[in-house]
């Protein structure tokens, strides 16, 4: 059982190299740019200037708080990759293997549609968000490597500056939190998209979207109603993760919010509001939805005669 | 119990059309059975409902198994080939045979590897990067070295040359076949066949129009090569089947002994595939 799935999880690998190459493009542009000095200088001068950061004294907090601004600049360039390798990812899933003709010979093996399907949602929800952070740790140090390489250039302390401040283990436990929160909390995307997967015949991009952006129209028009504009946009830009910051806030330029946070002493991590965001009935009923969504593609993939 | 599958008045239907129409059959072990039909007959169908890739009417056995609700179970004993292509072209052999090792209990990596040397199969190599030929030579090693107790082959050696296919056959028999397994065949290049197989089937509109042992078909089908009065003469015995040929009549007898016929001409078994045609077309004249 256990062993059928690990099986099926490096087929997905397999298959789909974006999984793991993607996140590796975005770590060798973010290293580029760290070399040549875009990233760690951008990042730090919305508080302090590189250039004086080894002769100033800033205190503790204030480096550990422009270190985390760059920490998180770099996942959130991840994590936006992440949201477009999973569309493509589960649109593809069960789709690749139809136009191949190949699913008769997935089918040719002991296994059932139910953990074929399994291992389809368990790869973007799971799979991908661990490989993505395990890019983003790495790409994190090199960065830091860089940058404390340039400090040192300055003449300054850069294993005192840099390396004593950094907030690591914190910034990764809460980045590392939130890269599996974010699929959880979009789970009825991924169920939805791997039912287009399963069913359509052609273009899963197209025949994945157009729903979801008629029928918030449609419904406005038609009923005057809004439901489907909350459950689809206005849900999505909700998710609560965070104390005091929204999460959208992460996405725009002003990281005012986290800067403050991280400097009067709050991590990172203590920002994360884990009870929060198990105890917001959001999440429940979009697993909910997603589960349907999963179940049905399960369904169609076993009942579909694809002769 | 030694019957393998077991079909009981199994029906399949696509809207109005009657794909498969109440088919009954026993196939037991150690038996190489060809299911031979023209195109859109229902084979296809029909071998879908035994591998439980398709619901159907009417009560199915494969080894004791409901195939569509057991499909698991079931596919740990039996092993197909629907047609070359299905190997996923983005495989890269060496993962193959570790995917297959990892959820097959009844592959053996050895027997695979032990094959596969024969050919010039490349470790390295995805699927896309193989001939045709090479691709069905990867995909027959991987499922001999499978220990499954029934092989179904619905077109196994389409596109692939003279060579490829005799070979695919000899291999079958040689590395496959033993009592304990059993083979469920289709094709259309009958001839090929034919020497493998110890029963035939025929299917055509859905129907079974003949099931029968090779052991029986001397007995029970005679061809009688006569022309003149001798073919005039014969004729009142009914064939079911009457063709041209240099000049004669070539006519295919059911349930008639040989000895009556000797007298007209030259008589013999028919082939498979004159016999199915007779079968065919005798039944719609």
């Amino acid at each position: 059982m256990i062993s059928t799935q690990v099986a099926l999880l490096k087929r997905e690998i397999w298959e789909h190299r974006a999984i793991y190459v993607t996140p590796l493009v975005i770590a060798l542009i973010i290293s580029m740019m760290s070399i040549t000095g875009h990233v760690a200088v951008s990042a730090f001068d919305q508080a302090v200037d590189i250039a004086i950061l080894g002769a100033s004294n800033l205190g503790e907090a204030q480096r550990a708080s422009a270190i985390t601004v760059l920490m998180v600049s770099i996942s959130v360039l991840f994590i936006l990759a992440m949201w477009v390798l999973t569309i493509f990812y589960t649109l593809d899933s069960l789709y690749a293997e139809r136009k191949d003709k190949s699913i008769l010979f997935w089918r040719s093996v002991p296994i059932t549609d139910a953990e074929t399907v399994v291992s389809k949602l368990v790869t973007a929800m799971v799979v991908i968000p661990l490989i993505t952070f395990v890019v983003i740790a790495v790409t994190h140090i090199f960065v830091l490597t860089i940058t404390s390489i340039w400090v040192s250039f300055q003449g300054a302390n850069a294993g005192y500056l840099i390396w004593q401040a950094a907030p690591l283990l914190d910034n990764w436990i809460a980045t590392l939190m939130f890269l599996l929160a974010i699929p959880l909390w979009l789970a009825p995307f991924v169920g939805w998209f791997l039912l287009v997967s399963a069913y359509t015949k052609r273009s899963p991009l197209l025949v994945a979207f157009l729903p979801i952006i008629l029928l918030p129209m449609l419904e406005r028009t038609l009923v005057g109603t809004r439901f489907f504009t909350d459950a689809i946009f206005v849900r999505s830009g909700k998710m609560p993760f965070f104390h005091g910051i929204d999460t959208m806030g992460l996405w725009s330029e002003d990281k005012e919010a986290l800067h403050d946070a991280v400097r009067s002493g709050i991590s990172f991590l203590s920002m994360v509001d884990l009870s929060g965001f198990l105890a917001s009935p959001g999440l429940w009923l979009g697993l909910v939805v997603c589960g349907l969504f999963v179940t049905a593609a399960t369904y169609v993939r076993r009942y579909r005669d694809e002769s | 119990m030694t019957s393998l599958i077991s079909a009981s008045h199994v029906s399949k239907s696509f809207g109005r059309l009657r794909a498969v129409d109440d088919v009954s059959f026993e196939i037991e072990k150690g038996r190489i059975t060809g299911l031979i039909g023209p195109n859109g007959a229902g084979k296809t169908t029909l071998l879908k409902a035994v591998l439980g890739l398709t619901d159907c009417e009417g009560s199915l056995s494969v080894l004791g198994l409901d195939p569509f609700r057991q499909r698991k179970e079931l596919m740990q004993n039996i092993c197909f080939i629907a047609d070359v292509a299905v190997l996923p072209r983005w495989i890269r052999v060496s993962q193959l045979i570790d995917f297959v090792e990892s959820i097959h209990p009844r592959f053996s990596r050895n027997k695979a590897d032990e094959l596969l040397a024969k050919t010039k199969v490349r470790r390295d190599a995805r699927v896309r990067e193989l001939s045709k030929g090479m691709v069905t030579q990867l995909h027959l090693s991987i499922i001999t070295a499978i220990d499954a107790k029934l092989l179904v082959l619905d077109e196994p050696t389409i596109g692939l040359d003279i060579i490829f296919r005799k070979e695919f056959y000899s291999n079958i028999l040689n590395d496959y076949f033993d009592q304990e397994r059993t083979i469920l065949i289709t094709t259309h290049q009958v001839e090929e066949i034919e020497n493998l197989l110890t029963d035939v089937m025929f299917i055509n509109n859905g129907r079974l129009i003949l099931n029968a042992s090779m052991d029986q078909l001397p007995d029970r089908f005679v061809e009688l090569m006569a022309s003149g009065e001798n073919a005039d003469r014969a004729r009142r015995l009914n064939p079911i089947f009457e063709r041209d040929m240099f000049g004669k009549k070539i006519m295919t007898f059911e349930g008639i002994a040989r000895e009556q016929l000797k007298g007209f001409g030259d008589v013999r078994t028919p082939a498979i595939a004159d016999l199915f045609v007779a079968k065919v077309k005798g039944a719609t004249t």
